[in-house]
């Protein structure tokens, strides 16, 4: 369960977002995103986004960008990012924050990814040699594995050398994160899943040296370059499973070898290898000189041709040399690095928001003037208010809810909240996935006083005259969650509808959102993974209260199409169904849909091949640094 | 008593500037109430959200497009009625629970003293909030919470001030012609030490208003009407923004009514107590 408070800390955080809005970094507010989270979740995005959310503002920060510190003319091919937090270590079984999500996916690999440049995010190979096939009762997964991947030379091996990968390490990879001894913090990415693996888990339990050996039903490799699952019932999500850190590969004598010291000593696939890693300070990976043959992708939107991210189509990756990651613990030398061309990639300070961006959310000529591009980047997800529909004044009237619908201006609470960074939803699916229809216009998204007060005298209370006052349900009662309450009860105030506002805590609120108490609720919703399916369940029936269908709406017609396409792999058939499903609830209003939010980025411009993600952490491999043209700028514009 | 206060209050202009303040804000509390003064306080205007102060707003605009110096205004009703009505509750339990304590000693005396005591353990600003949660949030919570919890300076002066009088010869001659203890307590002695509750309720009010602002702050204190807590609550996220105006009408009225009962408190005490009063 991912829930998050409408309005998140706007009040001090609304800074460095890149990947994420509003979030701040001191985990007591994040009582919003943190609360819900309970181990084996089987939302597996939330770990990662729960990471994001509390540090994201960090992420943000560290993960994108670039500088250029040791060397002033800028000529080196090193990419330099900020790193906001230090990471805990490499080891795979403890990616649980972003931050060393992050630098691990730079050496370690999983069988698949998202695709870099593809909108909707979609995922492709990586290890593995084209995708899965499915079997037809959606259990079997049978994954061919990519020839001559080598593991990086690391004296762990014979030789030093690194040896080949085979589907036997996917085995031990992840048998090592269900077993007990390594108390990896990814079991519940698994758990319940794999046939056989609880059991494994189970006889684990006592023995203080794990048996390898011991087979599980649901885990084989079949030959050297094949693997297969068998999973205990569908799960058509089951592949983004697959792109998390808690699968990536690990080689069983590098794990034999360091023990305990393994994650000091990463040996991976991928791109890069670790070089020096100070604690606190930096982190410092070079090129893996044994890494196999991978290509810049050679498709992508239709934007990105005009964006210049396809000049470097099919060529060898990676490009860069060296990254190297600065810790910086304070945003203030961060920015300051950002603005003197040191650093490549960064967010925007809160303190530094005004100075930065001016009143027509476009970046300030000072900025303009050195090549900063800024990105604002579409975050998953979608605010709301929702009705209780089993409340027996809200809930048989469409024409009230209609009515109060259209009495709420999206386009003032995004003004006044969210700086403006957010565009008003039409429907629950946010742009960037699968079922997004940029066309599709919701009737009842406009703001219409006297639409509105049409709609609440033909729903039997002329100029609200017989309408019991309402219960508006706060999330908290915090400065925003305060004002919202009150701009939303000044709204109804004029369609002559009285609002009562409840502040409640966080806890308190998912209470009455449990207990199905309480009218009217103000809420948003972050995606788990990149599926619209995960924002469609929010109106599935049988997922009621205690479920993530916090508005008890029921619909038979769309209840159907949920149960037919919670089976279904991606199709054209199913994004089909998914825009159905959009025009049934909306039509229905069970919510008053808000905004899909926006988190604000910058780069230099010198850094090339730069799409902003809000998914995936391996990208550095597909960034380029135009070094002329950073030694360049550097020495006129700096 | 009252007239050598108007003697001393002719002499001091601080005083007498102080005291009219404190009328001032009592006349604009009461006619707020009444709503004979800037009904429209709660006025919405979206297009004129964060107005800077101008004629026509002396203070601005806040995020709704409200004038701010109509909310002050209407803020001071709240604090001046958190300060009456907390008082209210907190000074007969004071004084009563003081009487008796130091009137009859004993056993009585032990449990007020330690009911007193332990409840001034708990950090003052702690107690309240948490009995403002306990009572639902809103301003009945905290007349309640405030009220129940600020007897105990009060309570512990009275005490004392009875185990002096208790026997003195006044009190004793009273005691020989045959004077009950309750005639004793409310006839005899309580009149003598009352000056202790007047200074005591000026210093209060003052803590009361500070405790309304601070819990409005923090989201426990009056709910969907204008508090200076919640005022200054709102500037916190405007201050980014360069919205100064809201911070600085509230926490100028709060300064001003603060200042002018502290200084009316000490010129209260000056006068009353007769250690204090000194020779002219």
């Amino acid at each position: 369960m991912y829930k998050l408070k409408v309005i998140r800390q706007l009040e001090s955080g609304d800074n460095n977002f890149s990947l994420s809005f509003p979030r701040r970094r001191e985990s007591r507010d994040f009582k919003a995103v943190d609360s819900p989270v309970k181990p084996g979740n089987d939302n597996f995005w939330l770990v990662l986004l729960h990471g994001k959310n509390t540090l994201l503002a960090c992420l943000f920060l560290s993960f994108f960008l670039f500088t250029g510190c040791a060397n002033k003319t800028g000529t080196d091919n090193i990419i330099r990012l900020p790193m906001q937090t230090d990471i805990k270590g490499f080891d795979p079984a403890y990616a649980e924050d972003l931050y060393s999500h992050t630098a691990m996916a730079q050496i370690y690999e999983t069988l698949l990814q998202y695709a870099y440049l593809e909108r909707p995010y979609k995922v492709e190979p990586l290890l593995a040699d084209g995708m899965p096939e499915i079997s037809k009762n959606g259990l079997t997964y049978t994954f061919k594995i990519k020839k001559g991947v080598i593991f990086q030379d690391d004296k762990c091996f014979p030789g030093s050398k690194g040896r080949e990968l085979t589907a036997d390490d996917f085995v031990y990879s992840f048998k090592r994160i269900a077993d007990m001894n390594t108390r990896s913090t990814g079991w519940w990415v698994f758990d319940g899943r794999i046939e056989g693996l609880n059991e494994f888990r189970e006889k684990t339990k006592d023995s203080p040296k794990t048996d390898y050996t011991i087979d599980v039903a649901g885990l084989k490799a079949v030959d050297k370059y094949t693997l297969r699952f068998k999973l205990t019932k569908p799960h058509p999500q089951f592949l983004y499973t697959l792109t998390m850190m808690y699968t990536a590969v690990v080689a069983n004598e590098a794990v034999e070898t360091y023990g305990q010291e393994f994650l000091n000593h990463p040996v991976g696939t991928g791109p890069y290898k670790l070089t020096k890693w100070t604690r606190n300070s930096r982190i410092i990976f070079d090129k893996n000189p044994t890494f196999r043959q991978e290509f810049y992708p050679v498709t992508g939107e239709t934007t990105d041709k005009t964006n210049g991210l396809l000049v470097d189509t099919g060529k060898q990756i990676p490009f860069i040399d060296r990254i190297v990651y600065i810790v910086y613990l304070e945003e203030q030398p961060l920015w300051l690095n950002f603005l003197k061309g040191n650093i490549d990639r960064s967010g925007i300070p809160k303190d530094s928001y005004s100075s930065a961006i001016n009143a027509s959310k476009e970046l300030m000529p000072e900025l303009q003037e050195k090549g900063i591009k800024l990105w604002k980047v579409p975050m998953l997800d979608v605010t709301y208010t929702g009705f209780n529909m089993e409340d027996p004044v809200l809930g048989k009237n469409l024409k009230l809810r209609q009515a109060i619908c259209l009495a709420h201006d999206i386009n003032k609470v995004i003004d006044l909240f969210y700086n403006g960074r957010a565009i008003p939803a039409q429907g629950p699916i946010p742009p960037g996935l699968d079922g997004y229809d940029p066309e599709f216009k919701n009737p009842y998204q406009s703001f219409d006083l006297e639409k509105a007060k049409q709609l609440l005298d033909q729903a039997g209370y002329p100029e609200g005259k017989g309408l019991p006052a309402l219960a508006f349900e706060a999330s908290g009662s915090g400065t925003i969650d305060r004002q919202w309450a009150e701009l939303f009860k000044k709204e109804m105030e004029a369609v002559n509808i009285k609002v009562n506002v409840n502040y409640n805590t966080w806890p308190e609120f998912l209470d009455k959102l449990n207990k199905k108490k309480g009218q009217i609720y103000g809420l948003a919703w972050g995606a788990d993974y990149p599926d619209a399916e995960n924002f469609l369940q929010l109106f599935y029936g049988p997922n009621a209260a205690n479920g993530q269908n916090n508005t008890n709406y029921k619909n038979p017609e769309f209840d159907r199409l949920y149960e037919k396409i919670s089976t279904m792999p991606p199709s054209g058939e199913r994004t089909k169904i998914y825009k159905q499903m959009v025009k049934i609830v909306t039509s229905d209003c069970p919510w008053i849909f808000g905004a899909h939010r926006m988190s604000f980025a910058l780069s230099q411009q010198w850094v090339k091949n730069y799409k902003p993600n809000d998914v995936a952490t391996n990208l550095l491999k597909y960034y380029r640094i135009d070094t002329q043209e950073r030694a360049k700028m550097l020495k006129e514009r700096f | 008593m009252f007239s050598e206060l108007s003697k001393r209050l002719k002499k001091d202009k601080i005083a007498r500037i102080s005291l009219a303040i404190i009328i001032l804000y009592f006349a604009v509390a009461l006619f707020t109430q009444a709503g004979l003064l800037l009904p429209d306080f709660d006025k919405v205007n979206y297009t004129e959200s964060y107005q800077p102060p101008s004629a026509s707003h002396i203070c601005g605009t806040d995020y709704l497009g409200r004038d701010v110096f109509s909310r002050i205004l209407h803020g001071t009703r709240v604090a001046i009625s958190v300060g009456i009505v907390s008082s209210f509750i907190a000074i007969p339990i004071g004084v009563l629970l003081g009487c008796i304590s130091g009137f009859f000693g004993g056993k009585i005396d032990e449990f007020v003293v330690w009911l007193y005591t332990t409840l001034d353990s708990v950090p003052g600003l702690l107690l309240i909030m948490a009995l403002s949660l306990v009572l639902g949030r809103g301003l009945y919570a905290v007349y309640l919470a405030l009220g129940l919890t600020t007897w105990v300076s009060l309570c512990r002066l009275i005490r004392s001030e009875f185990i002096k009088h208790r026997e003195r010869e006044y009190v004793l001659a009273a005691k020989a012609l045959g004077a009950g203890s309750l005639r004793q307590i409310f006839i005899h002695i309580l009149p003598n030490v009352f000056h202790i509750v007047i200074i005591n309720f000026s210093l209060r009010f003052v803590y009361a208003i500070q405790s309304e602002v601070i819990l409005s702050y923090l989201g426990l204190g009056a709910q969907d009407m204008p508090s200076w807590g919640i005022m200054i609550n709102d500037a916190k996220v405007e201050l980014a923004r360069g919205v100064w105006w809201q911070l600085t009408g509230a926490t100028g009225a709060m300064f001003l009514l603060i200042l002018a009962f502290n200084i009316f408190g000490d010129f209260l005490r000056d006068t009353l107590d007769p250690k204090l009063r000194g020779v002219e």
